[in-house]
């Protein structure tokens, strides 16, 4: 049971960055998709309280809307863009994985050992992801402060 | 009662996938105008005064809830476990998601009803 206990690395082995190394692109997904994920979740929270206020009438409306109004807030938004996009793009992935498909054929496990499903598809995928979320901020960057 | 957890993934999946529907069809609603003038106060009424599009918000409110409440579960999870710690977590993701959900309701029905 200690040893069991040792093994728990909780937020710690989230941030640690040899597993990066160890792992490859394939971690740093799952580590993004809890990261976006939360982050999300803390945005919807923000933005069911942020447009109750327009239940108090349009000054507490246009003062709450000042808030994103502002580079800061371009940012910001940009940002949640970015998380909303990579987390669906890398949930479709998983979903599709969790399918079957794309995770290769079963074979011998032979040293290195390396998984079947860790393959090349599987790891385009996730830098498509990345580079089509990069392309959404940039676009709600524009659309922002244009 | 204990749900399987193969059906919550599924349930999982499922607000996934109609969330990003919706959400698709919230954020072009947008722009359907200029982005800064689709969040004046009095289009914003207006949307929210078309019951099409406030039906539209309780789906998203409650998929996104759903959704984001179970993610979030799954989190803690992973990094704990033991009975009453898994208990706790689950009631209390589930106490949060409805808290949200009438919370967001109110706002959409009372501004739909014409109540601000």
């Amino acid at each position: 049971m200690e040893k069991e206990n040792n093994a728990k690395e909780g937020i710690k082995g989230w941030i640690n960055p040899a597993k990066y190394g160890k792992f490859g692109i394939e971690r740093f997904a799952w580590i993004l998709m809890r990261i976006t994920g939360l982050g999300l979740l803390a945005y919807f929270i923000g933005h069911i309280y942020e447009t109750s206020s327009i239940l108090n009438g349009p000054a507490a409306w246009e003062s709450v809307l000042e808030l994103t109004q502002t580079t800061e807030g371009h940012i910001f938004l940009s940002l949640v863009i970015g998380m909303c996009v990579f987390h669906t793009g890398n949930g479709i992935r998983l979903m599709l994985v969790q399918m079957g498909y794309g995770i290769g054929k079963p074979a011998r496990p032979d040293y290195p050992y390396k998984p079947q499903s860790l393959n090349m598809k599987g790891k385009a995928c996730i830098y498509a992801t990345i580079g089509i979320a990069a392309l959404a901020m940039w676009y709600g960057i524009t659309v922002m402060f244009g | 009662m204990i749900m399987r957890e193969s059906i919550v993934m599924k349930i999982h999946y499922g607000t996934a996938l109609g969330a990003v529907f919706l959400v698709a069809i919230h954020i072009m609603m947008r722009m359907t105008m200029d982005f800064h003038d689709s969040l004046q106060y009095e289009n914003v009424i207006a949307n929210y005064e078309m019951i099409g599009y406030a039906i539209l918000l309780e789906l998203i409110l409650i998929l996104i809830s759903v959704h984001g409440f179970n993610g979030l579960r799954v989190i803690l999870l992973e990094m704990r476990q033991g009975k009453s710690y898994e208990k706790g977590v689950t009631y209390g993701c589930i106490a949060a998601m409805v808290v949200l959900v009438a919370y967001g309701s109110r706002t959409i029905i009372m501004t739909n009803m014409g109540m601000v």
